[in-house]
């Protein structure tokens, strides 16, 4: 509900509105969209919750996804591993050990789960087609992704690791923007 | 022998946080667990749990359909 709120209120300044000009619609795949007046406007977002915390992406254009996860270590890793995950992201998952795992982990999940939110189409896309640039997986905190099976589009990607959380955003970005 | 919702549900009971519900107590059939708190993380596991559990594929596109237990009661009972 917070969370709601925080977006509606940074959408309202984004878009120079009051609170009661704007409204959401959602797409076919259950994405919401921005309404001014009863008509859809301009602009991307995103929000991504974890328990108590919450991440919200704006962008002036383009799609835009965000996730948010506790780094919690789970039991059932390999399984999660082996069911979202290509060929290369599991030879780096199995290349590391302990925390540096879960750590990584959490940040090609999240990365996934953003390119998906962005898409739009949620859990059914098969993000196991698709892979995080080697860059990312390496410890760059930004890269461009293109998984021309699924879009033509270009995806700036950005990793944000703090202690206790993992958060990525997959942007749409134009051919001109470098 | 247990029934396919009696099946799904000790799924659930095992491996699920339901956001208003604890372990027992009856589905709410036409919920979507991620509507129910459920983390993506939890989603993408219980996905593969159900598919060990009753000895079939479900693609992650059709898993994505299937995100309520009357949806997915459905399908396993179909498929089965």
């Amino acid at each position: 509900m917070l969370c709601r709120a925080a977006l509606r209120s940074l959408l309202c300044t984004h878009l120079g509105y009051d609170n009661a000009r704007l409204s959401f619609g959602a797409a076919d795949g259950g994405k919401p969209f921005a309404l001014v007046d009863g008509r859809p406007v301009e602009v991307g977002f995103n929000v991504s919750h974890s328990g108590r915390h919450g991440l919200i992406a704006v962008a002036p254009a383009g799609r835009v996804g965000v996730d948010l996860e506790e780094r919690v270590p789970r039991h059932d890793l390999d399984r999660l591993i082996e069911a979202v995950f290509g060929p290369d992201e599991r030879t780096d998952l199995a290349a590391v050990a302990g925390d540096d795992r879960i750590r990584l982990f959490f940040r090609l999940w999240t990365l996934k789960e953003a390119v998906a939110k962005a898409l739009g189409t949620g859990f059914s896309v098969d993000v196991s087609r698709f892979e995080i640039p080697q860059a990312i997986r390496s410890g760059e905190s930004r890269g461009v992704l293109r998984i021309p099976q699924i879009s033509e589009a270009r995806w700036q990607l950005t990793a944000i690791d703090d202690r206790r959380f993992a958060a990525a955003v997959a942007r749409e970005i134009g051919e001109t923007i470098r | 022998m247990a029934t396919t919702e009696e099946r799904v549900r000790a799924l659930v009971d095992a491996n699920l946080d339901i956001e208003g519900r604890t372990a027992g107590q009856p589905l709410t059939m036409d919920l979507s667990i991620v509507d129910a708190g459920v983390s993506s993380t939890d989603v993408v596991a219980f996905w593969k749990v159900v598919c060990e559990e009753f000895g079939i594929d479900i693609s992650a596109e059709d898993f994505a359909e299937l995100l309520t237990p009357g949806d997915l009661i459905a399908h396993l009972d179909a498929a089965g």
